[in-house]
């Protein structure tokens, strides 16, 4: 009984501060905004079972990408620069569009793709989420350890002044 | 503890991705939309966990970690993308960044 309040509750939080990310126009909000519902989302790793994600889920998305977006939004300095209004006929295909395949989405995951909670618990911890990278994966896990050496290097060649070409 | 339905974690998982896309579609501010794909990719995330407990495999975990991790590159190159798009036209707005479009 707790876990389905637990369950409603945080899937509230996370869906309501998800819509607050698309609908508010200033992006330090959105941003923030986005930190808590990954917030919600490490309960619903810790109610699936998976606390080894859960704590990954904050330390790498809510502590490190989000910060590292914050410090983007507060570097170029956006906050007294109005967005400009998205065209009409752009708004309401985007939502006609996005809320029809939302509604398709929900319609058929209800119908076909019932599941009930598999009857014996499902224990995923650090441990064993180790052997496993380190045994069946270590060939991928490498190749990620280079995509973000690569992802680095691109970073600062990217951002760098001294590479900008005049336009 | 009694355990949740599996089918409704894909169900907050399916409502959460349509809103990135609502977001993608609709916004004009780069950061913005980059937010709202993160917001996809990690409904796509809630997914895999919730059919790794459905299923009793380890490998749909290990495929976060590895989608995290993907993340966490294509945020940083996305993000030195619009950082120098704003030294060079002063603007994040994905319209104005149209100098390969026509």
């Amino acid at each position: 009984m707790i876990s389905f309040i637990v369950f409603f509750t945080f899937a509230a939080i996370a869906v309501i501060f998800a819509l607050v990310v698309v609908l508010h126009r200033n992006a330090v909000v959105g941003a923030l905004s986005l930190v808590a519902c990954f917030f919600a989302l490490a309960v619903m790793y810790v109610l699936l079972e998976a606390p080894f994600l859960a704590v990954l889920q904050i330390i790498i998305y809510a502590g490190a990408i989000m910060v590292l977006f914050l410090f983007v939004i507060m570097l170029l300095n956006l906050q007294h620069r109005e967005e400009p209004a998205t065209r009409p006929i752009q708004q309401f295909l985007g939502y006609a569009g996005s809320a029809f395949f939302g509604i398709a989405l929900v319609y058929y995951l209800a119908k076909y793709a019932v599941l009930q909670a598999p009857s014996t618990p499902f224990l995923s911890d650090a441990r064993r989420v180790g052997v496993t990278l380190f045994q069946a994966y270590v060939f991928p896990f490498e190749a990620v350890s280079i995509l973000l050496l690569a992802a680095i290097v691109g970073a600062l060649v990217l951002s760098g002044r001294s590479t900008a070409v005049s336009s | 503890m009694s355990q949740i339905p599996t089918h409704w974690f894909l169900i907050l998982s399916a409502v959460l991705f349509a809103i990135g896309v609502c977001g993608v579609l609709t916004r004009k501010n780069g950061i913005t939309i980059f937010m709202c794909i993160e917001l996809m990719v990690n409904a796509v995330n809630l997914t895999f966990v919730a059919y790794a407990r459905q299923f009793h495999q380890m490998h749909g975990l290990i495929f976060v970690f590895f989608i995290m991790a993907i993340a966490a590159a294509e945020a940083a190159v996305g993000l030195a993308i619009f950082i120098s798009l704003f030294h060079h036209r002063e603007t994040i707005d994905v319209d104005e960044a149209n100098l390969m479009r026509w």
